[in-house]
């Protein structure tokens, strides 16, 4: 009884520190949430994902078990379709998929069905009437004009509001808009099929899906198929899963980051809160009690601030996962054909996640030190001198823990042979350099002193006002280096990949022209009458889809003299030159070029051969190059036309590719020229391609791709600001006594400047010279090892200054303010602080 | 040197605003020192403050050496901190960072008014000869008010504020360490202003004048107080 309530008091002179330093409780709040924040819009990103992935029998394409596709990739004819259907094959349902570009030029996707012939299970989903949308809605949906139904956030994104047609980048418009989503629909417009053949002026299917079946019932279905056709089990969420595993864990790795980062400001909040309470906890020992009772109150602190804690950051990351989802699910969508739902659900684990990595945090940030604080003598020690000891004592630690730290590193690095083992060793790293940067910045202060006229009263006093400001400033350059150096290997990352892919974008699209419609007599196109005038070459394509070690893989059958095969980029190559090893491919037979992905993530090696599967069985080809192929997740092989239509009896078209003549006297504009005789061959609008527009759109995916990662970065480097904003504000706090003598001794305010600013610049100058190695060193790994085991791509790293300088003015800017912050607080606060130098406090 | 006139000084508080110093006048010739007595929060310290500018009056005047301290703006009020007043406080008075040397020359360097021979006495009359390499965290509370104290007269300034100087100290230490510091003022030629609780401090100043209900009287014998 008398120890509740006394527990009672003891909470409550604990607790009562936070009623009365609201900045102090701003500041442990914001920095919780925020990292909290941060990484649980990951989590909640990545968790999101993963259902997605494998809820696959949501979705209307992917949750079949079976697909039936032509082999040729050319549709399937609805006759195909009413024959299985007569047959007894109720379990089959038709689904179009379509690609088309808006007004403005973004990529969507449209899925059409026939709602009436969905599986039980399925047709709950979308046609009943318990579904959103009334039985009208879904009347008017299979009826024309038909309707079409868009997800809330696409319609939000295309301004798209109910009622609206869409119009499209050739003229045509969508159905009327309805505007909701369906279970599983994603970014998809979904239509009924009628609608999709009416604006596509194309009636067939994308494939026929297959719903749950018996066995006996599917092999008589595989017998009841033609031969151009073939029955493939539905493998695309483990495809998914496995293809997008990468993607997730570099999010994870950043969000990991940004948490370690927000954590940095709980520490120091913390460090200030244990300043503020020093005398409390000793009046408290001194009156009696225990450590028990005193631990009991710090555990409660710990549990109420972690359950605050991650209140709030999961608010926070909800929000911010809603704001990135949509560019992540867009760039899933273009790379690897995945669906996301923009309907973001909490999970309890994703809750107790949260929590746990809260507790962790708090655990180490507040409990540990404010129990050291417990532990400590109960009388007072002579502050300055202990703390000049102990934070010498403290240098050394973190110096050897770095040491330790860069050893593990040092023996990890020729184990990297996937993302997560990549980024442990970054964090090692990263780590290692935070730890290493209190001995880095004593040394600066000591470089210093040498400079300085030794007689000058005021740089002794300078420097030794830096020493003094080490301690609780420590902690925030260790995170604001951690911040800038991400910050800067980051950025690095996506400007060699953006300048790589641009590149790489140039000569890899070098035609004018791209059709990849299927209904269209190539030949025809090519032989036409007077083609010479504005055709200067030509590169029909034709591939076969396949797998390869486990993976999707695409093998390409291409046009060896075509101006692009002539300057096929290769990475690597066999020979002197990546012309040698191109003739080589030319006119070896037997000779192939492999896609990067190859190599990296299988194995393969130049000169090896590779076992392909063929239409008269196993055959092998030995590499002669890998080509480079970003954005990519699957296997791609490159072979001659003829040897790929020889050995694949149902290789399909992938394309026609067209360079066109320069202007002439009988041809004044070759495009016009070309677009007309394209069209005259049965194209219809959206077939063919600009290379103008093609490029755009790969670099909108491209960006749309890196969002988030950028986002993260500056989400991160903001926290650090505050990290840094919020330790100086703190720092002012302690020392306002000090400042108010310096005011008694007749300092002016622009010295008083002046000694504060000094330490300060030095100290963010140092972070900042050594974020720039740092974050070189950062992308070295991230370009070289890690983004190579990720996913298979190299590229060559682009280091540039000009983002440094601005992370610098940036950090500059932030201590300014700080300062004037603090100058101005000193004003206002300056009674208060004289008044306790006349007193015992 | 000294001389305030009509001087008002009032606190915002929860129970309405709180007059500490009211029409206060008070006048102090060059070279006196006047102890200044009252209860404590009759807004003693407040006074030294607004002497120092370190504090802005409601209304009234303060003129040091002729120099009115109204519409001084702030670099000027610290100019003539450094030059013209010392405080001596009853803690946290030492720049932690800083040496015994270096805080004793600190304000004396601030102003350009070193004076070498002058120091050696100080230094040798407060008895820190073997502390001058040594931080203030090293030094027993007496001591550091030694070197409080020589940092304040090194540069011989006109007027010396102290507030409590010896409150910190025990009776025996208390003595030794003002009669050291009355002896050192007079060396300097300074006038000193001194807020005490002890009649034997205020015993070792030429008057004492109490601060009561926010006006200053005279006392004549402080033994009555
Ligand atoms: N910044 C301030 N804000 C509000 N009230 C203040 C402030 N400074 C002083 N006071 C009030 O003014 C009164 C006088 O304070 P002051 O510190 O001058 O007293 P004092 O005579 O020095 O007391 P002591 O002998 O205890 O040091 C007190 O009641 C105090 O509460
Ligand atoms: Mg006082």
């Amino acid at each position: 009884m008398l120890q509740k309530y006394s527990f009672y008091w003891v909470a409550k002179a604990l607790l009562s520190h936070y009623w009365r330093h609201p900045w102090q409780t701003l500041f442990l709040l914001v920095g919780l949430s925020a990292g909290v924040g941060l990484w649980s819009s990951v989590q909640i990103i990545n968790r999101h994902a993963q259902t997605s992935y494998s809820q696959a029998n949501t979705l209307l394409g992917a949750q079949a078990n079976y697909w039936i596709r032509s082999r040729a990739q050319q549709g399937i004819a609805q006759q195909t379709y009413i024959d299985l259907r007569r047959a007894g094959f109720r379990q089959v349902y038709p689904v179009v998929e379509t690609e088309v570009s808006t007004g403005q030029g973004d990529p969507i996707s449209i899925i059409a069905t026939d709602l009436f012939a969905l599986p039980v299970e399925l047709f709950e989903n979308y046609g009943n009437d318990s579904a959103p949308g009334s039985p009208s809605d879904w009347l008017a949906f299979i009826q024309p004009p038909y309707r079409s139904w868009v997800p809330q956030q696409l319609a939000k994104e295309l301004d798209l509001k109910a009622g609206g047609a869409l119009l499209l980048r050739d003229g045509r418009k969508l159905p009327l808009a309805l505007i909701q989503s369906r279970p599983g629909q994603g970014r998809q417009i979904l239509m009924d099929i009628g609608a999709v053949f009416a604006l596509t002026n194309e009636p067939r299917f994308s494939y026929l899906a297959v719903g749950t079946i018996s066995p006996a019932k599917l092999r008589r279905l595989e017998s009841f198929l033609g031969d151009d056709m073939e029955l493939v089990e539905n493998q695309q969420h483990l495809d998914l899963a496995q293809l997008t595993q990468s993607l997730h864990t570099h999010l994870t790795a950043m969000s990991l980051l940004s948490f370690a980062v927000g954590l940095f400001i709980v520490f120091n909040a913390v460090r200030f809160s244990l300043w503020y309470r020093r005398e409390t906890i000793l009046n408290l020992r001194l009156m009696g009690v225990g450590v028990p009772v005193l631990s009991a109150a710090i555990l409660l602190e710990t549990l109420l601030w972690s359950v605050i804690g991650t209140a709030l950051g999961l608010l926070l990351g909800i929000q911010l996962a809603q704001f990135l989802l949509p560019g992540l699910s867009a760039s899933l969508h273009s790379l690897f054909n995945a669906s996301l739902s923009g309907i973001i659900e909490l999970e309890i684990d994703s809750v107790i996640k949260a929590w746990l990595i809260t507790l962790f945090g708090l655990a180490w940030a507040l409990a540990w030190p404010l129990y050291q604080q417990l532990k400590t003598d109960v009388l007072p020690a002579s502050s300055t001198g202990v703390a000049i000891d102990s934070e010498r004592r403290a240098r050394r630690i973190l110096t050897l823990g770095a040491a330790i730290l860069v050893l593990v590193a040092a023996f990890l690095y020729p184990r990297i042979d996937n993302a997560t083992n990549g980024f442990i060793l970054l964090g090692l790293l990263l780590f290692a350099a935070a730890w290493t940067l209190p001995l880095i910045l004593a040394g600066s202060l000591r470089l210093i002193a040498l400079f300085l006229p030794a007689h000058s009263l005021f740089g002794r006093w300078l420097l030794s006002d830096g020493w003094s400001q080490m301690p609780a400033l420590r902690t925030a350059i260790m995170a604001l280096l951690l911040a800038m150096t991400a910050n800067l290997g980051v950025g690095t990352l996506i400007d060699s990949f953006r300048g790589a892919f641009i590149g790489w974008l140039e000569i890899r699209q070098s035609a004018d022209i791209y059709i990849r419609g299927t209904n269209i007599d190539l030949q025809q196109l090519l032989n036409s009458e007077d083609s010479s005038d504005w055709l200067a070459d030509s590169h029909l394509r034709i591939g076969v889809t396949s797998r390869w070690r486990d993976r999707p893989t695409l093998i390409r059958g291409a046009d060896t003299r075509a101006p692009d095969s002539l300057s096929f980029p290769l990475a690597q190559w066999l020979g002197d030159s990546s012309a040698d090893a191109l003739a080589l491919w030319r006119t070896q037979p037997g000779s192939i070029l492999a896609n990067e992905q190859t190599h990296y993530l299988a194995g393969l090696m130049l000169g090896e051969n590779v076992q392909l599967e063929t239409d008269d069985g196993l055959r092998d080809y030995r590499v002669v190059g890998f080509f480079y192929d970003y954005g990519n997740p699957y296997f791609q092989f490159y072979l001659p036309f003829d040897e790929v239509a020889k050995r694949w009896k149902y290789a399909y078209s992938r394309g026609l590719a067209l360079w066109l003549k320069p202007p002439s006297n009988d041809v004044d504009n070759p495009m016009q020229r070309a677009e007309d005789e394209i069209r005259k061959s049965g194209a219809q609008a959206g077939d063919w391609i600009r290379q103008a527009e093609i490029r755009q759109l790969s670099v909108k995916i491209f960006d749309r791709t890196f969002a988030i990662t950028s986002a993260m970065n500056g989400l991160t480097l903001i926290v650090a600001g505050i990290a840094l904003l919020a330790s100086l504000l703190a720092i002012l706090q302690e020392r306002l006594p000090q400042f108010a003598l310096w005011r008694a001794l007749g300092v002016r305010y622009d010295e008083q400047l002046l000694v504060m600013a000094c330490p300060l610049f030095i100290f963010v100058s140092v972070a900042w010279l050594l974020a720039i190695p740092l974050g070189a060193l950062l992308s070295w790994i991230l370009i070289h090892k890690l983004n190579i085991v990720s996913f298979g791509w190299s590229m060559p790293m682009r280091w540039q200054m000009a983002p440094a300088w601005e992370l610098g003015m940036l950090v500059i800017a932030v201590v300014i303010f700080t300062l004037l912050l603090t100058v101005i607080q000193l004003r206002r606060r300056l009674p208060e602080a004289l008044a306790r130098l006349g007193t015992l406090t | 040197m000294l001389s305030i006139r009509k001087l008002t000084r009032s606190f915002a508080q929860a129970e309405g605003s709180l007059r500490v110093l009211d029409q206060l006048d008070f006048d102090m010739g060059m070279g006196s020192s006047v102890a200044l007595l009252g209860e404590s929060g009759s807004g003693k310290s407040t006074l030294l403050h607004l002497i120092a500018g370190l504090d802005t009056p409601d209304s009234g005047d303060i003129e040091i050496l002729g120099q009115n301290l109204t519409g001084l703006n702030d670099s000027a009020l610290a100019d003539m901190r450094r030059t013209q007043v010392s405080l001596v406080f009853q803690q946290f008075h030492l720049i932690p960072t800083l040496n015994v040397a270096d805080n004793i020359q600190f304000q004396a360097a601030l102003c350009g008014r070193l004076d070498a021979a002058f120091e050696t006495r100080l230094v040798g009359r407060l008895g820190l000869q073997s502390q001058l390499k040594k931080y203030p965290h090293q030094l027993s509370r007496g001591q550091q008010q030694r070197v409080a104290i020589a940092r304040s007269l090194l540069h011989k300034p006109p007027l010396v504020l102290a507030d409590e100087p010896t409150g910190n100290l025990d009776e025996q230490s208390s003595l030794e360490v003002m009669s050291l510091f009355s002896e050192l003022v007079k060396n300097a030629g300074s006038s000193l202003l001194m807020v005490t609780h002890s009649r034997e401090m205020a015993a070792f100043m030429d008057r004492s004048v109490l601060l009561h209900n926010g006006r200053l009287s005279e006392i004549d014998d402080v033994a009555k107080v």
